[in-house]
């Protein structure tokens, strides 16, 4: 809101009002007379108010209205096409300007502008050195008609002919509006005879011939009159104004406006003057007479402003990242914080844990392990009794084996989980006739392999090799037993005790 | 605004060019700030995990101590873990052996070698083979030793064979003095107890 604040400069030939505005605040910094002491004390005021821009409404005799309809054109070619036009209907007047007001629906849809100048304006050059030396922002200057025109919209006019007047008291000002828009305006100084009240109906009815004849109101149109005047001058012109049927007259209250613009009604009452000023501050300008040469310094201000409020925002973005970082950091760190004292919470009653081990043991994994494989190691082993028993019964249905040598290894720790035997026996008594000594053979290991226990025999060296590929030689022998060789055998057995589990690493 | 007056926006753009480097320059420094917390945090957390994972390790080990340290410690006692005690195992033949009145035997303990490390499982398990060869009148002679070895034996061994075999080509029959000879094949098992300890230190 403060960024807005600026200083409305009521100008007029005799002296110059100051108003400091900002949204919702305003405050009359007073009257400064065109004389030495009058310039001096607006210098002083320029210097203590420095940095505000300034809008500077003129209220003058010499000003001058002129509508035109232009084509439509943009950019620079609508620049020049004004320029040209502006040096052509006001020639040598500094203070000029263009407003496009409306596009016209039909036709060429050509633009319409409002012209205005003044004339002559040679007693704003000592206010205007003032601002240029103190460097002020002077963001425009503009006729108090225009002003005027936001009154109306805060009084929610919406007549489409409408004629303001107002009574100041340097003299009475007639602002004929089309639709709202500003289209001719007039100042009747205060040294005219403008005091009474038939006067002042007088040259309301001579402005509307003046509009009709010009075309610029149209002849059957009915004027709608609103009168201000705080000094009360103009309401007997109301009644005499209202018996003609081509008008319709208002009178405009100080509290009625004084509400429209949200100001207190004193303060309108000891000032009135400021009220268009009011209507004008926040509205951005749409008719400016400065030259560009004066707005140099507003040029600069605005970008002053515009670098100045990125710098800001640069700065605020900038702190804002920091400090969401700033926080975010702070955040994780509480968070690792508290983790920390957990973890340290943690550690606490593993060591108490750890404590309770005992010092001259292995760590406790290889404990268990080891005493899991001693376990392991130490199972039951293959009862030899049983395997001794097993051999032992086969032998007794078998008495011409004679068992010569037996020996077994246990391989239950390995991952065949058996008891592999090799048997060495002979056939006893043998009379040279293997086919007789290789069926008893055949008898005992059918005898073995019915045993549960074992899983297989087999036979790995018989008394006699009929091989094909072999050489067999011999001879007979007699009936004498004594004389004949031994019928030896060898059988290999694995052995598994049975519902034994195996016993594997 | 078209062209801006550079020449009287030098502080202007001065500002904005110091408000820029500020920014960035927090921008960095707290992006750092919160880069470094959050590694920490990460960190932090990693420590945490790790802090309950060896908790709850050291419930578990506490678990297997007290489930498993008084067998150890027997087994200890025992001889399984540490160094072989070679005379131990000799001294329980011989007393087995009068245990079972046996006639004498002969002894033979190769080198301490590693047990295959399917059986051995990760732990230091080493084996030695003692081979004994006894004189047996009848064949449960054997039995008996072996039943008198096993209340004497006092390690953990597994008996791998024997092989009875006839003394002088002798027929199998009853006589006064011994006709038969077993060999048998004893395994040993030890854990060393060094490399036990060394493991130790690696315990938290």
């Amino acid at each position: 809101m403060i960024l807005n604040r600026r200083l409305i400069l009521l100008a007029t030939p005799r002296q110059i009002g100051v108003l400091d505005w900002r949204p919702g605040h305003m405050h009359w910094l007073g009257e400064f007379t065109h004389s030495a002491k009058g310039l001096a004390d607006f210098r002083q005021m320029v210097i203590k108010h420095a940095g505000l821009p300034i809008l500077l409404v003129a209220d003058t005799v010499d000003e001058d209205y002129r509508s035109e309809v232009l084509p439509h054109v943009k950019g620079r070619a609508r620049d020049e096409l004004l320029s040209r036009k502006l040096k052509q209907v006001f020639r040598n007047a500094r203070f000029l300007g263009a407003w496009r007001q409306e596009r016209e629906t039909t036709g060429r849809r050509d633009d319409r502008y409002l012209l205005a100048a003044f004339a002559d304006a040679d007693w704003l050059t000592p206010w205007l050195s003032v601002l240029h030396r103190e460097r002020v922002p002077l963001s425009g200057i503009t006729p108090l008609a225009l002003a005027c025109q936001y009154l109306l919209d805060r009084l929610r006019v919406h007549e489409p002919h409408t004629l303001l007047v107002f009574r100041l008291s340097h003299g009475l000002r007639l602002s004929y509006y089309q639709n709202g828009l500003l289209r001719f305006s007039r100042l009747i100084g205060g040294d005219t005879p403008t005091q009474l009240p038939g006067n002042a109906a007088d040259d309301i009815a001579k402005t509307q011939l003046y509009l009709t004849g010009q075309r610029i109101l149209p002849r059957e149109a009915r004027l709608h009159v609103l009168l201000f005047d705080p000094s009360g001058q103009l309401d007997s012109a109301q009644a005499q104004l209202n018996a003609d049927p081509a008008f319709s007259t208002r009178l405009l209250d100080i509290p009625s406006l004084a509400r429209a613009l949200r100001i207190p009604d004193d303060f309108l009452l000891a000032t009135p003057q400021i009220a268009p000023l009011a209507a004008i501050a926040g509205e951005a300008l749409q008719l400016n007479l400065a030259p560009p040469e004066l707005l140099q310094h507003h040029t600069e201000f605005r970008w002053r402003r515009a670098l100045h409020a990125a710098a800001a925002g640069i700065a605020l973005l900038g702190l804002g990242v920091t400090a969401a970082y700033w926080l975010s950091a702070q955040d994780m760190n509480a968070q690792a914080q508290q983790l920390s004292q957990q973890q340290q919470q943690l550690d606490r009653r593993h060591r108490a844990i750890a404590q309770t081990f005992p010092a001259q043991a292995a760590a406790p994994e290889q404990l268990a392990q080891t005493v899991t494989l001693a376990r392991q190691l130490d199972a039951r082993q293959p009862d030899i009794h049983a395997l001794l028993a097993v051999i032992g019964q086969a032998l007794q249905t078998a008495p011409e084996i004679v068992l010569e040598n037996l020996s077994w290894t246990d391989n239950t720790l390995t991952a065949a989980g058996v008891v592999q035997l090799t048997l060495d026996a002979a056939v006893t008594p043998f009379d040279g006739n293997y086919r007789a000594a290789m069926q008893r053979i055949e008898r005992f290991m059918h005898t073995l392999q019915a045993v549960p226990a074992v899983e297989a025999v087999s036979l790995r060296s018989s008394p006699v090799n009929a091989d094909s590929n072999s050489t067999l030689s011999g001879k007979t022998f007699d009936a004498n037993p004594d004389a004949a060789p031994d019928a030896r055998f060898s059988l290999s057995l694995t052995y598994r005790e049975s519902g034994r589990r195996e016993v594997r690493p | 605004m078209k062209h801006p007056p550079f020449p009287a926006l030098k502080l202007p753009l001065l500002l904005v060019l110091v408000a820029l480097l500020l920014a960035l320059l927090g921008a960095l420094w707290s992006r750092g700030q919160a880069q470094d917390a959050a590694q920490a945090l990460q960190l932090q957390n990693s420590a945490l995990n790790g802090a309950r994972q060896q908790l709850d390790r050291s419930r578990q080990q506490q678990q297997l101590i007290a489930t498993h340290l008084a067998a150890y410690q027997a087994l200890a006692a025992r001889g399984f873990v540490g160094a072989e005690d070679r005379l131990a195992w000799i001294e329980a033949a011989q007393q087995a052996n009068r245990d079972a009145g046996l006639y004498g035997l002969d002894y033979r303990l190769t080198p301490r070698t590693s047990s295959l490390s399917a059986l051995a499982q990760g732990l230091p398990l080493g084996q030695t083979t003692m081979t004994l060869t006894l004189p047996l009148l009848v064949e449960t002679d054997l039995m008996r030793f072996l039943a008198a070895l096993k209340a004497r034996a006092p390690g953990v061994y597994r008996l791998q064979g024997c092989a009875l075999s006839r003394l002088n080509d002798a027929k199998f029959a009853s006589a006064n003095q011994p006709q038969l000879q077993a060999e048998c094949e004893l395994q040993w098992f030890t854990v060393a107890e060094h490399t036990v300890a060394a493991k130790k230190g690696g315990r938290p």
